[in-house]
């Protein structure tokens, strides 16, 4: 982002000019006055807690006793570790989900994005508010919802599947979607399809975006449509891809509600569902150890911050900014 | 859309929201608690009896319900009932009365408790319950000799159950409820079979008047021929289909492993020296399990177990669609079995190589030890528990008084009440108290609600997975709860 | 050369209207099969309980028919006199004599509609309700393999019935409040600090914006525990103290957005104000907030529906206070205790959907200009 002028930092912060020192601190005083709820609001629900979560790692807590607090150092990290397998475990199951639900999902908001942007299609706003209207279900709702239409035995996506590609796929032999740990994976993939309206429209605003004169002078050149797609309009819109890519991680990092609606957080079926944000729930809020509960946050808050770090710097490869004159 | 269409907009929401606050708020079944504005660290419970509180303003005492029965709505207002005839009977003690649903309540309570806020009566709880809040319960002694609390109606070994070492008598028994074998007779008719025996011990004779011994073997071949698939082949058919069952044989409802295990003898999962073991009978139980899901079909497994005609109120056994079932007298009430259009009765358990195990609930009532009003709460204690009052809230839980003057009429009276229709023989379940698991299956164990979830996930994993290594499995159970014992030292 | 221009044009038309046909048509059925679900919701939530635990039934909602016969009903099935592979099944009305019918025929044999009265394995005992004095006639076939007779019933009860269970005025009346006093408590403190962020010469304002920006990937599972051992102590667990009274402290992405706003406001009004007198706060209220109306709409759209849908901290938080639940984790509760009755489930879902669905489509304009809004500057 830049200014008028054309110089740009980071985040976009203009030069500031220097005028006189009494109106300067006068204007600094009321900066600080109107950042006022932000700051407080950050010490007590963001710093403070950041610094004591550290010290809860540190000491074993259980909720049910509360009288019973001690000191253990680095018990509980040590049983993250090493110790509790689950917690590794945990930490390669979210990333074998990510592995299939990121790619999937980003690939079907392009092509629903793409769908909705081709002059050819009529009708194109009222099919975009409908992509977008599950979004606004509560994911509780949704998730009861698909849950029922994914049913093996009675649910309409296995007597679909049967009745038009005659496999066998209700009942019990059938496409078991919600029990068998070998789909389950992707069955999360389908049901999180649903939230795809909120990446349509940012895809959307990026694909409006990209100037026309390139795709005229491709045409010119004789392109055709998939060399357009993946040499023009994919790298265009890859700083939105790339703001995806971002959100989406941090979002896995902190999965917990479908496995939570469909199975308590136990992990079925046979501990596949069991994420780290579903490990760490149950350490924390089922058997109430509250100490290494806070130690598995800790290492979710670490392991989120190094991927974020590593997608920005992989950035640099891949992602185009076009954004030189706004 | 313009500013002024926003402003409308937001009000209509705001008074939406107003209205719905103003007449959505009434909640007859439960009575709010107020969290405590004055709350501070967990209090420590007095050691000796509190003196009675200053003259005026009633003592209040909070009643959770939740950890066992009572949190089914049909059970609300009944339970209301008893509190409001508590409250006119007397001005001294306010009793509020708290629901929650079982599945919450335990968060709820370990969070009152850890908050400083906690109850002070906490009941109906089972073992299970008591167990989960291991050392929160107040020791009842103190306050039973004080009071002069007359024992004789219980029998001694059932008082003795709620001893626990170290930490005292932490209640005072109430309701038992014997387990048993519940079957369809109508299943039993179209297939031609003889029902099984009613008497604890006594073989089974069968359609042509041959005796056999009941035992899990007699068991598992009656179940065999009441698994039944599309096609009205058996189990024992050539052409039985598996994948198109429409009826099953047996099931064990509604347990867990370990109950699954004490139907074929007691055990625990720890050791006397608090290693993880995994007891023989428990191994045997499993195995007859796992072969009764995948190879011989007469248990609904994994996949089955959420079948659609297997749905009812009362589970399984309540669709009709199961042959026969073991479980409580806890199920033997309205809500699971009141619309069932079917006959049905109970029968013995059987037996394992000779011996009967016939797994016990128990629940009870108990003080926590942050009540801040010991003394009066165990004043409420002593009124619910009393001969006069304990079977009315014995009729609501459908629990079979622990007080021994009291067994035949209320047996009698509850099953007339409630199916008078179905003929049932009391007798059984008058018989089955004396084959109760000892120790009992939900005993303590460390890390309590940790273990109960891994086991219950090596249950899972058995029950949807054919075709695995059971004695594999087996090993893997035992050294992962090794490795929670160990962690909880 | 006229014609051909003529020829090209119009296959030209021709084609485009083809691709135009091709794609919308194509579209179409992505969009339905997208939205299938709730139409599978919307029949499943119709159908009756004996439906759902009845095998064979039909998918669509449907009740069996029943009989009434010596103070006992039964069901009605639909009985054959020629099972699947046109085998001939014996059946009468006197025991000992039973006629085997003719399956040779082009029609194969009638079929009936009688109430089952008693079963066995082999065998079993209807009455034809047509006919109920004739007495009972015996069949001899596999009672299991014949289906019953159903009869299109939907059940808009169900939602009644679903509506009274999970006590829906109150889990609405809680998540409509949360909502509101949240949306315009972290609306109104963003806009201040936002303002604060976007025109004001605060010492290391880009370092602190940064950390405004990292709060927004923080992962809340690392302060959740103090927060929730803070507010335990001091006795707000069980209430929605711990949720709406740190949303008077403004946050990250609104903060973000309504900033990003801001600096694109021209200076000149504000300057002009300035010069009239007017302080930063008056500047702020009479200048920059009615400039700002898209801007605080979007934000607090996005944060009401955020809100209306919040899951995971109003779980823990209200554990064991069902009174106090917002429909997420009243409907959550709800399916733990109904989970047979998928009829009332998917019920409760649809209902629970269909708030946000209405406000959605009344204000979707907005919230899609919205959208594209924050999305641009990417």
């Amino acid at each position: 982002m830049t200014t008028a002028i054309g110089r740009k930092t980071i985040l976009g912060f203009p030069r500031q000019r220097k005028p006189n020192s009494s109106l300067l601190r006068y204007r600094q005083k009321w900066g600080w006055i109107f950042i006022t709820p932000w700051l407080i609001g950050f010490s007590l629900f963001y710093f403070l807690p950041m610094v004591a979560s550290f010290g809860f790692s540190l000491v074993s807590f259980n909720l049910a006793t509360p009288d019973q607090i001690e000191f253990v150092g680095a018990d509980n990290w040590r049983r993250a570790f090493v110790d509790d397998p689950e917690v590794l475990a945990s930490f390669i199951k979210t990333f074998r989900f990510s592995a299939i639900t990121l790619p999937a999902g980003m690939i079907f908001a392009i092509f629903v994005a793409l769908l909705m942007n081709s002059k050819h299609v009529h009708g194109k706003i009222f099919m975009r508010t409908l992509f977008y209207a599950p979004v606004m279900i509560p994911g509780v709702a949704a998730t009861l919802i698909w849950s029922g239409v994914l049913n093996e035995q009675t649910g309409w996506v296995n007597m679909l599947l049967q009745n038009i590609f005659g496999i066998q796929a209700v009942g019990v032999e059938g496409i078991r979607w919600l029990q068998n740990p070998q789909l389950i994976y992707y069955t999360y993939t389908l049901m999180g399809f649903w939230g795809v309206g909120n990446a349509m429209i940012i895809i959307l605003a990026g694909l409006q975006g990209v100037p026309t004169e390139l795709y005229e002078a491709a045409e010119i050149d004789g392109a055709n449509y998939w060399q357009r797609l993946f040499k023009i309009t994919l790298p265009m819109i890859s700083p939105v891809i790339f703001y995806n890519l971002i959100i989406g991680v941090i979002g896995l990092m902190q999965y917990f509600l479908v496995p939570y609606v469909l199975n308590g957080g136990d992990g079925s079926p046979q501990g596949a569902t069991r994420f780290i944000a579903v490990w760490f729930y149950k350490q924390s809020f089922a058997f109430f150890n509250m100490g290494y509960g806070a130690t598995i946050a800790w290492m979710i808050f670490l392991v989120g911050i190094a991927l974020t770090i590593a997608l920005f710097g992989s950035a640099r490869y891949w992602v185009y900014y076009s954004g030189s004159e706004d | 859309m313009n500013k002024s269409r926003y402003f409308w907009l937001i009000s209509l929401l705001v008074i939406v929201a107003l209205a719905l606050v103003a007449c959505g708020g009434e909640t007859t079944e439960t009575t709010e608690t107020t969290t405590g504005t004055d709350t501070t660290a967990a209090t420590v419970a007095p050691a000796a009896p509190t003196t009675a509180p200053a003259t005026g303003a009633p003592v209040r005492i909070r009643w959770f319900v939740g950890l066992g029965a009572g949190s089914d709505e049909p059970t609300f207002a009944p339970q209301q009932a008893v509190v409001d005839q508590f409250n006119a009977s007397q001005n001294e003690i306010e009793l509020v009365l708290e629901i929650v649903a079982n599945d919450t309540a335990y968060d709820a309570l370990a969070t009152q408790i850890a908050g400083g806020n906690a109850p002070d009566i906490v009941g109906p709880v089972g073992i299970r319950g008591r167990d989960s809040f291991k050392g929160a319960w107040l020791d009842l002694q103190p306050f039973m000799d004080a009071n002069n609390y007359d024992l004789s109606d219980f029998d001694p070994a059932m008082v003795d159950f709620y001893n626990v070492q170290e930490e005292g008598q932490l209640g005072i028994p109430f309701a038992i409820f014997p387990s048993f074998v519940l079957y369809n007779k109508d299943l039993f008719d179209e297939a031609g079979l003889a029902y099984p025996p009613h008497e604890f011990g006594a073989p089974y004779i069968d359609a042509d008047g041959n005796s056999r011994d009941w035992n899990m073997d007699t068991l598992r071949e009656l179940a065999m021929q009441l698994t039944v698939d599309r096609n009205g082949n058996d189990a024992f058919d050539a052409d039985f289909d598996p994948t198109n069952i429409v009826q099953f044989g047996f099931m064990n409802q509604w347990t867990d492993p370990r109950g699954v295990g004490t139907f074929f003898g007691s055990g625990s999962l720890v050791a006397d020296d608090g290693s993880a073991q995994i007891p023989t009978a428990w191994e045997a139980a499993w195995r007859w399990t796992y072969d009764g899901w995948w190879t011989d079909w007469f248990i609904p497994n994994g996949p089955y177990g959420g079948a659609e005609f297997l749905q009812g109120p009362g589970g399984p056994f309540s669709s009709g669609n199961l042959g026969m079932m073991h479980n409580h007298l806890w199920y033997v009430a309205p809500w699971a079995l009141g619309d069932a259009n079917f006959s049905w009765d109970l029968a013995a358990t059987p037996n394992y190589n000779g011996e009967i195990t016939s797994k016990m609930h128990a629940d009870t009532f108990g003080i926590l030890r942050g009540s801040r009003n010991s003394e009066a709460a165990f004043k409420v204690l002593t009124y619910l528990l009393s001969p006069e009052v304990a079977p009315q809230l014995l009729d609501i839980y459908g629990g079979m008084p622990a007080r021994i003057s009291l067994q035949e009429p209320w047996l009698n009276n509850y099953f007339e009440t409630n199916f008078p229709a179905q003929n049932i023989d009391k007798q059984v379940v008058i018989d089955a108290m004396a084959y109760a698991d000892n120790p009992n299956h939900e005993s303590y164990m460390p890390s309590f609600l940790e273990t109960t979830d891994r086991y219950n996930e090596f249950w899972n994993r058995l029950a949807n997975e054919p075709g695995l290594n059971f004695d594999a499995e087996v090993a893997t159970l035992k050294n992962a709860l090794q490795a929670i014992f160990t962690a909880a030292r | 050369m006229v014609n051909k221009l003529n020829e090209l044009r119009s296959s030209k038309k021709v084609r485009e209207g083809f691709n135009g046909f091709a794609l919308t048509s194509f579209g179409i059925l992505v969009v339905a099969i997208f939205l299938m679900p709730l139409v599978y919701g919307i029949v499943t939530s119709l159908k009756t309980d004996n439906q759902i635990t009845t095998l064979g039934a039909p998918w669509w909602p449907a009740s069996a028919r029943t009989f009434e016969y010596d103070g006992r009903t039964y069901d009605i099935f639909r009985v054959v006199e020629c099972d699947a592979d046109d085998n001939p099944i014996p059946w009468g009305h006197d025991a000992d004599s039973l006629t085997t019918p003719d399956c040779g025929g082009l029609f194969g044999g009638a079929v009936y509609n009688w109430a089952l009265v008693n079963r066995q394995r082999e065998s079993a005992e209807f009455i034809d309700p047509d006919n109920p004095e004739a007495g009972l006639i015996t069949w001899q076939g596999r009672w299991r393999t014949l289906e019953r007779d159903w009869v299109f019933d939907a059940q808009w009860s169900n939602y009644l019935k679903a509506w009274d269970t999970i006590k829906f005025p109150r889990l609405l009346a809680n998540t409509l409040v949360y909502a509101l006093i949240t949306t315009v408590a972290v609306v109104g403190s963003s806009a201040l600090v936002a303002y604060g962020f976007a025109r004001y010469p605060i010492p290391y304002k880009n370092v602190l914006f940064m950390i405004v920006i990292a709060t927004i990937i923080l992962p809340g599972a690392v302060t959740l525990i103090p927060q929730y051992a803070v507010f335990n102590q001091i006795g707000w667990v069980g209430t929605w103290l711990p949720l709406i009274v740190p949303a008077f402290f403004a946050n990250g992405y609104n903060i973000f957005l309504l900033r990003q706003f801001f600096m694109s406001i021209p200076k000149e009004m504000e300057e002009a104000a300035m010069i009239d007198g007017a302080g930063p706060m008056r500047t702020f209220v009479s200048v920059i907030l009615p400039q700002s109306v898209p801007a605080l709409v979007a934000a607090s759209l996005f944060h009401f529906f955020f809100a209306w849908n919040h899951f995971f901290e109003p779980l823990v938080y209200l554990a064991g206070s069902p009174d106090k639940y917002p429909i997420t984790v009243g409907l959550t509760a709800f399916n733990n205790l109904y989970s047979q009755q998928t009829n009332l489930i998917q019920a409760a879902s649809l209902i629970s959907a269909i708030i946000p669905l209405i406000v959605f489509f009344f204000a979707q304009r907005v919230f899609l200009q919205g959208i594209v809004f924050t999305g641009v500057d990417k």
